[in-house]
């Protein structure tokens, strides 16, 4: 868990990083804990069945994932997520190293904000960060 | 007689070596330049003789495979120094810090994974491509990339990433 430094006047927010490869997940953990935004929490989950469980579990503003995981991968956890009224309000942030218009578009019809190709710059997760905080 | 994948196109060597350099250069921060077979057989000999002998080999192998517009695979291989040193820049953590292997794998396999990411999207824009899980693998006890003439043909880069050795190709299923 990692709690948010900041002084400012924005409420803490809970994030959840899908990621099969454990370098991913530090490595996104460790980017948004550099951007001093108010996180109270950050969940991880190896695949988008854990994702869910997770999801389920506790109120999740935003959700960064990887497309190709085993178990359940990242399209399969975002038509989870569609389907389901309370967390439509949920970011979703997808991840990949495949950054094909066709990956794209498919991200777009799952209601994906931003589609994020790795390798990518920690500035793109802070911006993320900063779209949750700033108010609507 | 006809086939639903394409070839490879022609340039694929050298956009794999350019989104190599991307990755290395803006993900890790590791400086990367080419090898003529002298300097890179001196490099790889230097590696070499780090190994503690009849142990375990430096030597690791990230090998991604892809299918797609074209199927195929990529390979990148390089010492354990060099991968230990790209996990602990990409995560911000001091070289020297012992981490366990799985890690260093782990991280390994992220790499191939996003260059081999990298690689196709620049080269088929408009086309996606399903990438299987890195396997990454350590190299048998006496293995060198000098003697190994699997690797000597045009499609492998013999490149230097902060002055320690690494092999790049890929293999295309259909030629």
């Amino acid at each position: 868990m990692t709690e948010g430094s900041t002084a400012t006047a924005a409420k803490p927010f809970k994030i959840l990083i899908v990621d099969d490869s454990a370098t991913m997940r530090a490595l996104l953990r460790r980017v948004v804990q550099l951007t001093e935004m108010p996180v109270e929490q950050i969940y991880e989950a190896r695949n988008g069945k854990e994702a869910l469980k997770i999801l389920d579990a506790d109120s999740v503003h935003a959700v960064f994932t990887d497309i190709n995981m085993p178990v359940m991968g990242g399209h399969e956890l975002l038509r989870e997520m569609a389907k389901q009224e309370k967390w439509k309000d949920v970011l979703r942030i997808v991840i990949s190293t495949d950054g094909s218009k066709l990956r794209r578009d498919e991200a777009r019809e799952l209601n994906v904000s931003l589609y994020v190709e790795k390798p990518f710059r920690p500035e793109v997760v802070r911006d993320v960060l900063v779209q949750i905080t700033s108010p609507a | 007689m006809s086939s639903s994948k394409s070839q490879a196109p022609p340039d694929a060597g050298t956009s794999l070596r350019e989104a190599f350099v991307d990755v290395c250069e803006n993900s890790f921060f590791a400086y990367v330049e080419n090898c003529d077979g002298r300097r890179f057989a001196q490099l790889a000999e230097q590696t070499s003789q780090a190994a503690t002998p009849g142990r375990t080999s430096e030597w690791l192998k990230s090998a991604v495979g892809f299918n797609g517009a074209f199927a195929g695979s990529i390979e990148v291989i390089l010492p354990e120094q060099l991968a230990r040193w790209l996990f602990a820049s990409l995560l911000g953590e001091p070289p020297e810090d012992e981490l366990p292997e799985h890690q260093v794998f782990d991280g390994l396999g992220e790499f191939a994974n996003m260059i081999c990411g990298a690689w196709l999207t620049n080269l088929q824009q408009r086309q996606s491509f399903e990438l299987r899980a890195p396997a990454v693998t350590r190299m048998a006890p006496n293995w060198t990339p000098m003697a190994d003439s699997s690797w000597n043909d045009e499609r492998g880069h013999r490149l230097a990433v902060n002055e320690l050795p690494v092999r790049l190709r890929f293999r295309a299923l259909n030629g």
